[in-house]
Protein backbone atom coordinates (compact mmCIF):
# COMPACT_ATOMS: atom_id res chain seq x y z
CA UNK A 1 0.00 0.00 0.00
CA UNK A 2 2.47 2.28 0.94
CA UNK A 3 4.18 2.33 -2.46
CA UNK A 4 1.36 4.25 -3.65
CA UNK A 5 2.09 7.59 -1.88
CA UNK A 6 5.60 7.66 -1.27
CA UNK A 7 6.15 9.50 -3.93
CA UNK A 8 6.20 13.64 -4.69
CA UNK A 9 3.35 13.61 -6.91
CA UNK A 10 0.70 11.55 -4.58
CA UNK A 11 1.03 15.13 -2.44
CA UNK A 12 1.50 17.35 -4.88
CA UNK A 13 -2.16 15.80 -7.04
CA UNK A 14 -3.51 15.34 -3.70
CA UNK A 15 -3.14 19.02 -2.81
CA UNK A 16 -4.27 20.05 -6.28
CA UNK A 17 -7.68 18.52 -5.97
CA UNK A 18 -8.27 19.52 -2.71
CA UNK A 19 -7.47 22.94 -3.68
CA UNK A 20 -9.69 22.55 -7.00
CA UNK A 21 -12.30 21.41 -4.99
CA UNK A 22 -12.05 24.39 -2.52
CA UNK A 23 -12.23 26.99 -5.02
CA UNK A 24 -15.32 25.27 -6.59
CA UNK A 25 -17.29 24.81 -3.54
CA UNK A 26 -16.22 29.01 -2.57
CA UNK A 27 -17.66 30.13 -6.10
CA UNK A 28 -20.68 28.01 -5.90
CA UNK A 29 -21.22 29.17 -1.80
CA UNK A 30 -19.96 33.10 -1.36
CA UNK A 31 -19.57 33.28 1.72
CA UNK A 32 -15.76 33.89 3.29
CA UNK A 33 -16.46 31.07 5.74
CA UNK A 34 -15.97 28.48 2.46
CA UNK A 35 -12.29 29.69 2.28
CA UNK A 36 -10.71 27.45 -0.70
CA UNK A 37 -7.40 26.95 1.78
CA UNK A 38 -9.61 25.60 4.70
CA UNK A 39 -11.04 23.33 2.71
CA UNK A 40 -8.30 22.08 0.81
CA UNK A 41 -6.95 21.61 4.55
CA UNK A 42 -9.55 19.59 5.84
CA UNK A 43 -9.86 17.34 2.94
CA UNK A 44 -6.09 16.70 2.64
CA UNK A 45 -5.95 16.35 6.81
CA UNK A 46 -9.50 13.77 6.26
CA UNK A 47 -7.77 11.99 3.41
CA UNK A 48 -4.70 10.98 5.52
CA UNK A 49 -6.68 10.46 8.48
CA UNK A 50 -9.05 7.94 6.53
CA UNK A 51 -6.58 6.09 5.24
CA UNK A 52 -3.79 5.91 7.62
CA UNK A 53 -1.60 7.68 5.50
CA UNK A 54 1.53 9.32 7.37
CA UNK A 55 2.13 12.89 7.56
CA UNK A 56 6.15 12.48 6.50
CA UNK A 57 4.60 10.81 3.45
CA UNK A 58 2.27 13.27 1.72
CA UNK A 59 4.58 16.31 3.19
CA UNK A 60 7.42 14.76 0.21
CA UNK A 61 4.99 16.24 -2.01
CA UNK A 62 4.47 18.61 0.26
CA UNK A 63 8.18 20.11 0.17
CA UNK A 64 8.06 20.75 -3.46
CA UNK A 65 4.76 23.51 -2.69
CA UNK A 66 6.70 24.74 0.32
CA UNK A 67 9.04 25.64 -2.20
CA UNK A 68 6.93 28.31 -3.83
CA UNK A 69 6.53 29.99 -0.76
CA UNK A 70 9.00 32.40 -1.01
CA UNK A 71 8.73 33.45 -4.56
CA UNK A 72 4.92 33.66 -3.47
CA UNK A 73 6.32 36.55 -0.78
CA UNK A 74 8.98 38.27 -3.07
CA UNK A 75 6.25 38.69 -5.75
CA UNK A 76 4.22 41.15 -2.84
CA UNK A 77 6.58 43.49 -4.22
CA UNK A 78 4.25 43.96 -7.27
CA UNK A 79 1.42 44.61 -5.66
CA UNK A 80 3.36 47.61 -3.52
CA UNK A 81 5.18 48.67 -7.17
CA UNK A 82 1.59 49.25 -9.30
CA UNK A 83 0.55 51.08 -6.23
CA UNK A 84 3.19 53.25 -6.17
CA UNK A 85 0.92 56.58 -7.20
CA UNK A 86 -1.03 56.46 -4.70
CA UNK A 87 1.84 55.50 -1.79
CA UNK A 88 3.51 58.88 -3.01
CA UNK A 89 0.44 60.98 -2.51
CA UNK A 90 -0.43 59.37 0.66
CA UNK A 91 3.05 57.45 2.04
CA UNK A 92 2.56 59.57 5.22
CA UNK A 93 -0.86 58.13 6.77
CA UNK A 94 -0.17 54.60 4.93
CA UNK A 95 3.04 54.78 6.84
CA UNK A 96 1.70 55.80 10.22
CA UNK A 97 -1.51 53.88 10.17
CA UNK A 98 0.77 50.45 9.05
CA UNK A 99 3.21 51.27 11.94
CA UNK A 100 0.82 51.86 14.44
CA UNK A 101 -1.41 49.13 13.52
CA UNK A 102 1.22 46.34 13.41
CA UNK A 103 2.30 48.03 16.76
CA UNK A 104 -1.28 47.73 18.08
CA UNK A 105 -1.40 43.72 16.60
CA UNK A 106 1.45 42.63 18.12
CA UNK A 107 0.47 44.16 21.17
CA UNK A 108 -2.53 43.46 21.78
CA UNK A 109 -1.74 39.82 20.90
CA UNK A 110 1.11 40.01 23.37
CA UNK A 111 -0.95 40.62 26.37
CA UNK A 112 -4.06 38.88 25.43
CA UNK A 113 -1.64 35.21 25.10
CA UNK A 114 -0.53 36.89 29.00
CA UNK A 115 -3.87 36.83 29.99
CA UNK A 116 -4.62 33.40 29.02
CA UNK A 117 -1.82 32.68 30.73
CA UNK A 118 -0.75 30.67 26.99
CA UNK A 119 2.82 29.31 26.65
CA UNK A 120 5.75 30.69 24.89
CA UNK A 121 5.38 28.74 21.60
CA UNK A 122 1.92 29.20 21.45
CA UNK A 123 2.58 33.12 22.30
CA UNK A 124 5.14 33.52 19.13
CA UNK A 125 2.88 31.34 16.89
CA UNK A 126 0.06 33.77 17.23
CA UNK A 127 2.36 37.03 17.38
CA UNK A 128 2.62 37.54 13.88
CA UNK A 129 -1.02 36.44 13.03
CA UNK A 130 -2.09 39.84 11.44
CA UNK A 131 0.09 40.10 8.58
CA UNK A 132 0.09 37.64 5.33
CA UNK A 133 0.85 33.21 5.82
CA UNK A 134 4.38 34.03 4.13
CA UNK A 135 5.58 36.26 6.07
CA UNK A 136 3.88 35.40 9.64
CA UNK A 137 5.74 32.11 9.01
CA UNK A 138 8.81 33.39 8.69
CA UNK A 139 8.42 34.78 11.45
CA UNK A 140 6.97 32.39 13.92
CA UNK A 141 8.81 29.10 12.65
CA UNK A 142 12.60 30.46 13.63
CA UNK A 143 11.50 32.13 16.96
CA UNK A 144 10.35 28.73 18.27
CA UNK A 145 6.32 28.70 16.79
CA UNK A 146 4.03 26.00 15.69
CA UNK A 147 3.88 26.48 11.88
CA UNK A 148 0.03 25.40 11.55
CA UNK A 149 -1.04 27.23 14.58
CA UNK A 150 0.47 30.21 12.71
CA UNK A 151 -1.04 29.28 9.47
CA UNK A 152 -4.64 28.52 10.97
CA UNK A 153 -4.48 31.49 13.05
CA UNK A 154 -3.64 33.78 10.24
CA UNK A 155 -6.48 32.33 7.51
CA UNK A 156 -9.25 32.76 10.67
CA UNK A 157 -8.23 36.36 11.09
CA UNK A 158 -7.96 36.81 7.55
CA UNK A 159 -11.70 35.41 7.12
CA UNK A 160 -12.51 37.07 10.79
CA UNK A 161 -11.68 40.61 9.32
CA UNK A 162 -13.27 40.34 5.90
CA UNK A 163 -16.70 39.52 7.66
CA UNK A 164 -16.89 42.12 10.48
CA UNK A 165 -14.58 44.93 8.93
CA UNK A 166 -18.15 46.22 6.59
CA UNK A 167 -19.32 46.71 10.27
CA UNK A 168 -16.45 47.67 11.87
CA UNK A 169 -16.32 50.63 9.28
CA UNK A 170 -19.88 52.10 10.56
CA UNK A 171 -19.45 51.09 14.48
CA UNK A 172 -16.16 52.89 14.38
CA UNK A 173 -17.53 55.77 12.17
CA UNK A 174 -14.60 55.25 9.21
CA UNK A 175 -15.84 57.68 6.35
CA UNK A 176 -12.49 57.76 4.69
CA UNK A 177 -11.73 55.39 2.14
CA UNK A 178 -8.03 55.02 2.83
CA UNK A 179 -8.53 54.60 6.30
CA UNK A 180 -10.76 52.04 5.85
CA UNK A 181 -8.42 50.22 2.82
CA UNK A 182 -5.51 50.62 4.95
CA UNK A 183 -7.34 49.37 8.11
CA UNK A 184 -8.75 46.17 6.42
CA UNK A 185 -5.41 45.46 5.03
CA UNK A 186 -3.70 46.08 8.72
CA UNK A 187 -5.92 43.70 10.65
CA UNK A 188 -7.09 41.11 8.07
CA UNK A 189 -4.01 41.01 5.06
CA UNK A 190 -5.18 39.24 1.55
CA UNK A 191 -8.54 37.21 2.66
CA UNK A 192 -9.47 41.05 3.76
CA UNK A 193 -8.35 42.59 0.72
CA UNK A 194 -10.41 40.61 -1.66
CA UNK A 195 -13.07 42.43 0.44
CA UNK A 196 -11.79 46.11 0.56
CA UNK A 197 -11.66 45.33 -3.27
CA UNK A 198 -15.31 44.82 -3.13
CA UNK A 199 -15.70 48.18 -1.10
CA UNK A 200 -13.96 50.56 -3.79
CA UNK A 201 -10.66 51.06 -5.86
CA UNK A 202 -9.15 53.34 -3.25
CA UNK A 203 -10.27 50.81 0.00
CA UNK A 204 -8.63 47.57 -2.66
CA UNK A 205 -5.10 49.46 -3.33
CA UNK A 206 -4.97 50.66 0.22
CA UNK A 207 -6.06 47.56 1.58
CA UNK A 208 -3.29 45.58 -0.38
CA UNK A 209 -0.47 48.07 -0.09
CA UNK A 210 -1.18 47.72 3.81
CA UNK A 211 -0.36 44.02 3.42
CA UNK A 212 3.26 44.56 2.48
CA UNK A 213 3.96 47.44 4.34
CA UNK A 214 2.38 46.15 7.61
CA UNK A 215 4.49 43.02 6.53
CA UNK A 216 7.55 44.45 6.69
CA UNK A 217 7.38 46.22 9.72
CA UNK A 218 5.64 43.72 11.68
CA UNK A 219 9.22 41.84 11.04
CA UNK A 220 11.24 44.57 12.75
CA UNK A 221 8.88 44.79 15.16
CA UNK A 222 9.06 41.36 15.98
CA UNK A 223 12.84 41.54 15.47
CA UNK A 224 13.18 43.80 18.39
CA UNK A 225 10.81 41.80 20.94
CA UNK A 226 11.68 38.18 20.19
CA UNK B 1 3.12 26.66 -32.34
CA UNK B 2 6.46 28.94 -32.46
CA UNK B 3 3.51 31.55 -30.68
CA UNK B 4 3.05 28.74 -28.04
CA UNK B 5 6.84 28.33 -27.94
CA UNK B 6 7.12 32.11 -27.07
CA UNK B 7 4.85 32.14 -24.29
CA UNK B 8 6.67 29.30 -22.86
CA UNK B 9 9.98 30.67 -23.05
CA UNK B 10 8.54 33.89 -21.37
CA UNK B 11 6.92 32.14 -18.17
CA UNK B 12 10.32 30.16 -17.93
CA UNK B 13 12.34 33.69 -18.31
CA UNK B 14 9.89 35.22 -15.58
CA UNK B 15 10.05 32.26 -13.33
CA UNK B 16 14.04 32.25 -13.63
CA UNK B 17 13.84 36.15 -12.34
CA UNK B 18 11.80 35.16 -9.69
CA UNK B 19 14.04 32.28 -8.05
CA UNK B 20 17.25 34.18 -9.23
CA UNK B 21 15.39 37.32 -6.60
CA UNK B 22 14.85 34.54 -4.43
CA UNK B 23 18.25 32.85 -4.21
CA UNK B 24 19.78 35.96 -3.86
CA UNK B 25 17.77 36.88 -1.24
CA UNK B 26 19.12 33.89 0.87
CA UNK B 27 22.72 34.84 0.36
CA UNK B 28 21.91 38.06 1.79
CA UNK B 29 20.07 36.22 4.91
CA UNK B 30 23.24 34.84 5.67
CA UNK B 31 25.73 37.65 5.35
CA UNK B 32 23.26 39.89 7.21
CA UNK B 33 23.62 40.26 11.00
CA UNK B 34 20.32 40.12 11.72
CA UNK B 35 17.52 37.62 11.68
CA UNK B 36 15.54 39.10 8.79
CA UNK B 37 13.32 36.31 6.92
CA UNK B 38 14.84 35.75 3.28
CA UNK B 39 11.23 35.89 1.75
CA UNK B 40 10.94 39.75 3.06
CA UNK B 41 14.45 40.32 1.59
CA UNK B 42 13.59 38.88 -1.71
CA UNK B 43 10.22 41.13 -1.56
CA UNK B 44 12.76 44.32 -0.83
CA UNK B 45 14.74 43.26 -3.06
CA UNK B 46 12.35 42.77 -6.10
CA UNK B 47 10.82 46.27 -5.51
CA UNK B 48 14.21 47.96 -5.45
CA UNK B 49 14.93 46.59 -8.77
CA UNK B 50 11.28 47.63 -10.28
CA UNK B 51 11.75 51.47 -8.54
CA UNK B 52 15.55 51.59 -10.07
CA UNK B 53 14.61 49.94 -13.36
CA UNK B 54 16.81 47.11 -13.63
CA UNK B 55 13.95 44.94 -13.74
CA UNK B 56 10.82 45.70 -16.15
CA UNK B 57 7.05 45.01 -14.42
CA UNK B 58 6.72 43.29 -17.93
CA UNK B 59 9.54 40.52 -16.31
CA UNK B 60 7.75 39.62 -13.76
CA UNK B 61 4.07 40.57 -14.23
CA UNK B 62 2.56 36.90 -15.33
CA UNK B 63 4.80 35.16 -12.95
CA UNK B 64 3.72 37.36 -10.12
CA UNK B 65 -0.06 37.19 -10.81
CA UNK B 66 0.07 33.54 -11.32
CA UNK B 67 1.73 33.12 -7.64
CA UNK B 68 -0.23 36.25 -5.76
CA UNK B 69 -4.07 34.83 -7.40
CA UNK B 70 -3.07 31.03 -6.39
CA UNK B 71 -0.77 32.75 -2.85
CA UNK B 72 -3.47 30.43 -0.84
CA UNK B 73 -2.70 27.05 -2.33
CA UNK B 74 1.22 26.90 -1.21
CA UNK B 75 0.04 26.98 2.15
CA UNK B 76 -1.67 23.66 2.01
CA UNK B 77 0.55 21.17 2.92
CA UNK B 78 1.39 23.93 6.05
CA UNK B 79 -2.20 24.05 7.42
CA UNK B 80 -2.52 20.04 6.78
CA UNK B 81 0.37 19.69 9.56
CA UNK B 82 -1.99 20.73 11.99
CA UNK B 83 -3.13 16.74 12.43
CA UNK B 84 0.43 16.59 13.97
CA UNK B 85 -0.56 19.48 16.43
CA UNK B 86 -4.41 18.72 17.65
CA UNK B 87 -3.69 18.21 20.95
CA UNK B 88 -1.93 22.33 21.14
CA UNK B 89 -4.72 22.99 19.67
CA UNK B 90 -7.67 21.52 21.57
CA UNK B 91 -6.09 22.65 25.11
CA UNK B 92 -5.97 26.68 23.79
CA UNK B 93 -9.04 26.58 21.04
CA UNK B 94 -11.28 29.19 22.92
CA UNK B 95 -8.29 31.16 23.72
CA UNK B 96 -6.85 31.32 20.57
CA UNK B 97 -10.26 32.40 18.39
CA UNK B 98 -10.85 35.06 21.47
CA UNK B 99 -7.34 36.25 20.77
CA UNK B 100 -8.08 36.30 17.09
CA UNK B 101 -11.13 38.37 17.13
CA UNK B 102 -10.18 41.44 20.07
CA UNK B 103 -6.83 41.97 18.35
CA UNK B 104 -8.80 41.93 14.93
CA UNK B 105 -11.08 44.74 16.59
CA UNK B 106 -8.22 46.47 17.87
CA UNK B 107 -5.52 46.52 15.12
CA UNK B 108 -8.97 47.69 12.93
CA UNK B 109 -9.70 50.54 15.37
CA UNK B 110 -6.30 51.40 15.69
CA UNK B 111 -5.01 51.87 12.24
CA UNK B 112 -8.15 53.33 10.66
CA UNK B 113 -8.34 55.99 13.31
CA UNK B 114 -4.15 56.82 12.65
CA UNK B 115 -4.77 57.37 9.69
CA UNK B 116 -7.62 59.66 9.96
CA UNK B 117 -5.74 61.62 12.42
CA UNK B 118 -2.72 61.58 10.30
CA UNK B 119 -4.81 62.80 7.12
CA UNK B 120 -6.21 65.37 9.35
CA UNK B 121 -3.28 66.69 10.59
CA UNK B 122 -1.44 66.69 7.06
CA UNK B 123 -4.44 69.45 6.07
CA UNK B 124 -4.09 71.02 8.54
CA UNK B 125 -0.28 71.97 8.58
CA UNK B 126 -0.28 71.59 4.85
CA UNK B 127 2.57 74.07 4.44
CA UNK B 128 4.89 71.53 6.77
CA UNK B 129 4.17 68.67 5.31
CA UNK B 130 7.78 67.54 4.56
CA UNK B 131 9.08 68.45 8.26
CA UNK B 132 5.75 66.34 9.95
CA UNK B 133 7.53 63.00 8.48
CA UNK B 134 8.31 61.08 10.98
CA UNK B 135 5.05 59.38 12.02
Amino acid sequence: MSELYVSPYFGVALSVIAFGAGVRLNRKVKTPICNPLIIAIVLVAAVLLIFKIPYESYNVGGEIINMFLAPATACLAVAVYTKMQVLKEYWLPVLAGCAAGSLASVGSIYVLCRLFGLDESLTVSLLPKSVTTPIAVSISEPAGGVVPVTVVAVIVTGILGSIISPFLIKIFRVSDPVAAGLAIGACSHAVGTSKAVELGEVEGAMSGLAIGICGIITVLVSMVIL
Amino acid sequence: MAELLRKFMKIIRQIGIVFAVCWVSQVVEKVLPVDFPASVIGMVLLLICLLTGFLKIEHIQEKADFLMENMAFFFVPAGVSIINYFDVLESAAVQIVLICVISTVVTFAVTAWTVKLTIRLMERRKTERREKGNE
